[in-house]
């Protein structure tokens, strides 16, 4: 009755604030009446409230609005409302609509499908085994499985025809569903564990290539439902009456978990993971209290309960492997916590060299994350905070909204693993090489910056640290790290266009299109890919529709060079003048005068510049290529590949 | 128009599916007169009605169940006790 007057007291508050239009608190406010209740009503009525507000909650809130289809050969429509509220919650609106349920073949394949014209930014394909590979499981029942091989290499070259097919059609994002690896089997459980080729052995296989195709496929996800079915169990994750009765994949009681799953997958599609994982140390990192306990105090190591700690650190040991930095924020005597992680390290997972910064003192931890923020040159946004104290917990989140907070379980620390691993924050996926030195190069930079300490003037700085620039197509370089870059850099970024690959594929292709990026490497360290720039010519004149690079890598004369060779690409392919276009956001004020400081001149929109160009009230600039030249700054010495490789026709074979 | 006959939490749950308000909620309301009671709504509301009070009813049945007054005696006939 509690709850119910609980339930009904924030559903009013909901509608309230939709209609003050507060779209963060209804959000917010969303979120806490599902955590009162996940009745399935209290669903619906979010997701009501939440499509009769689109406006407001994508204006107010910045909710990311995806056009999304649904390609599926099962009955989803209840799940919908589940997966709009999670998307909201994750900061994406759904408009959704559903494809028939036969028709995904053509769906994907005919240029004037239902899909095709929806215009998608999104397509989730959802097919059961009948139709990705019907025939396996009649090949899989006598056991001896001949065939079997055959019709899954078919099967999952049959779904990698559709999806190049409808990609060489369309640039929207793409999830493929996994399959539902089949239970309670013709084999027996001995059987399907036995045989080679039990049916449960080759769906497994099959799920296998399918993410192969996926990673194949650019801007493409593949969503292993399976899992989250071992995970929640799978005797009951299909219920077979309402499969068998409206095809309903999987029971009313795990729409929550699938729609969870679902939005966490996508949402790699759409933006960068987090970067930086700061950690308190007394109750968090170890048990105890070193001020008090004493280094020899505190609870970690292989006996319980310090081993809940020391699989914590394993844990992070594990994210840093993967390029996330971690930075310990702690309060603290220094020398104490020295000290501990000096007699302590045959009781530690992790050394003081594992962790990219530290700030220990007694100060405010927002202030601590706001220097690691300037000194690692990482917006707020790409930081996890984990602590073990409630009120600091409360003030990062009031004074640093953007970082993530999560509170660590002091009196159960056998949950502090789950309670990172159950966030999204550092999925990813793909992991390129720049992302696993990046500890190794920041700690790289934090040596240049002692360098410009300790030399003169910038120019003498610039030329002792030995920069070379090489250049790129988009194409010789993992396109991946080319895209992820597009998604992820703000500062330097002059339209902050998120390109997808197909897109960038579409410059390489086009007359006198450029897609360049630069690796830099220096004395202290490479750098790997850190810059790029996408750019086409429209009769004589050449447009930069992207430019961008790294902040890491800023103020070094790097950004010149870049344009430096873009504008030599331009004159090759015959351009008389560069076009160059600023289109202001929150974050890219550091390149507003880019264009101006290299010589261009202010110049009227182009006739054939884009709608969205015109309404994100971009500034225009241009450079006569006929009557001066744009040089590379001397202190850089450029290499690699020779310029005729970049020309359009080469980068096309490529 | 208020409706004693349909009790409160069922109401309520039936509002929410269908995006009416729970007094337009009456044993009389039916799929063929309500435009959001389409097929896919009905096979929500069925979902709920069983998340909502544990039983699980029968598909061979759920088609029928056209109208509030019909679901609601299929629950009570199920044990259910509104």
């Amino acid at each position: 009755m509690q709850a119910d007057s609980k339930r009904n007291e924030l559903r009013q508050c909901i509608k309230d604030a939709l209609a003050n239009r507060e779209a963060r608190a209804a959000v917010q406010l969303a979120r806490d009446l599902l955590a009162v209740s996940s009745k399935a009503s209290d669903v619906l009525f979010c997701a009501t409230c939440f499509a009769a507000e689109s406006e407001t909650l994508t204006r107010q809130a910045g909710l990311k609005r995806l056009r999304t289809y649904l390609v599926r050969s099962v009955t989803l429509e209840p799940v919908l409302p589940y997966l709009s509220t999670e998307a909201v919650f994750s900061g994406f609106f759904l408009d959704l609509q559903a494809g028939g349920y036969g028709s995904y073949v053509s769906e994907l394949l005919q240029p004037d499908s239902e899909l095709a014209r929806f215009q998608p930014d999104l397509v989730l394909i959802a097919l059961d085994l009948e139709e990705v590979a019907g025939r396996l499981p009649a090949l899989c029942a006598d056991g001896l499985g001949a065939g079997v091989e055959g019709e899954i290499q078919e099967a999952a070259a049959r779904m990698e025809q559709l999806l190049r097919n409808f990609r060489s059609r369309s640039s929207a994002r793409m999830l493929l569903h996994g399959l539902l690896i089949p239970d309670l089997t013709s084999s027996g459980d001995v059987g399907d564990a036995n045989l080679p080729h039990s049916l449960t052995n080759a769906v497994l296989r099959l799920n296998q290539r399918l993410a192969e195709v996926c990673r194949a496929t650019p801007d493409c996800v593949f969503f292993d439902v399976d899992r989250l079915a071992a995970r929640h169990g799978r005797a009951r994750w299909r219920d077979k009456r309402m499969f068998l009765a409206s095809r309903l994949p999987l029971s009313a009681e795990f729409f929550l978990a699938y729609a969870r799953g679902l939005v966490r997958s996508f949402a790699t599609l759409f933006r960068a993971p987090r970067k930086v994982l700061c950690t308190d140390l007394d109750n968090t990192l170890w048990g105890g209290i070193l001020g008090e306990d004493g280094a020899d105090g505190i609870a970690t190591g292989s006996a319980f309960p310090g081993n809940c700690y020391l699989e914590y650190q394993r844990y992070l040991k594990q994210l840093s492997q993967r390029g996330i930095l971690l930075a310990v924020v702690s309060k603290n005597n220094e020398i104490d916590v020295l000290e501990a992680f000096q007699t302590r390290a045959a009781d530690l997972a992790l050394s003081l060299d594992d962790f990219v910064a530290r700030k220990i003192g007694w100060g405010e931890k927002a202030d601590a994350l706001r220097e690691l923020s300037q000194e690692l040159s990482l917006g707020l946004d790409s930081f996890v905070f984990v602590d073990d104290n409630p009120a600091e917990c409360a003030a990062m989140q009031s004074q640093l909204p953007e970082v993530a907070v999560l509170q660590a379980p002091a009196a159960e620390p056998w949950k502090l693993v789950d309670l990172v691993a159950e966030q999204p924050y550092f999925d990813a996926i793909l992991v390129t090489d720049d992302d696993v030195n990046r500890l190794q190069e920041y700690k790289a930079q934090t040596q240049r910056m002692e360098l410009a300490r300790s030399t003169g003037s910038r120019e003498e700085f610039l030329a002792s640290m030995e920069i070379v620039c090489t250049f790129q197509s988009a194409l010789q370089a993992p396109l991946s790290r080319a895209v992820q870059l597009l998604a992820k850099t703000n500062q330097f970024n002059l339209t902050t266009r998120r390109r997808s690959a197909a897109e960038v594929e579409q410059f390489l292709s086009a007359p006198g299109g450029q897609a360049v990026v630069v690796r830099v490497r220096d004395r202290f360290g490479d750098a790997g890919v850190v810059g790029l720039a996408l750019a086409g010519n429209r009769g004589d004149v050449c447009y930069i529709d992207s430019l961008l690079l790294s902040c890491r890598v800023i103020g070094r004369g790097i950004e010149t060079a870049l344009l430096a060779w873009v504008a030599e690409q331009a004159v090759r392919t015959g351009a008389r003048r560069l076009v160059g276009e600023f289109i202001a956001t929150k974050k890219n004020a550091p390149c507003a005068t880019f264009y101006a400081d290299h010589g261009f001149v202010r110049c009227a929109a182009p006739e054939a510049a884009s709608a969205e160009a015109a309404a994100a009230d971009a500034t225009f600039y241009e450079f006569d290529l006929t009557a001066a030249r744009l040089s590379s700054p001397e202190w850089i010495t450029l290499e690699g590949t020779e310029q005729h490789e970049l020309s359009p026709s080469t980068a096309l074979t490529a | 128009m208020n409706s004693p006959q349909v009790p409160p939490s069922l109401r309520e749950l039936l509002a929410d599916v269908f995006e009416i308000s729970p007094e337009e909620v009456t044993p009389e309301l039916s799929s063929a007169t309500l435009e959001t009671w389409d097929s896919f709504r009905h096979l929500q509301a069925v979902l709920a009605l069983e998340g909502e009070y544990g039983v699980q009813l029968d598909p061979q049945r759920v088609p029928e169940l056209t109208t509030v007054a019909l679901l609601q005696a299929e629950l009570e006939k199920k044990g259910v006790s509104l």
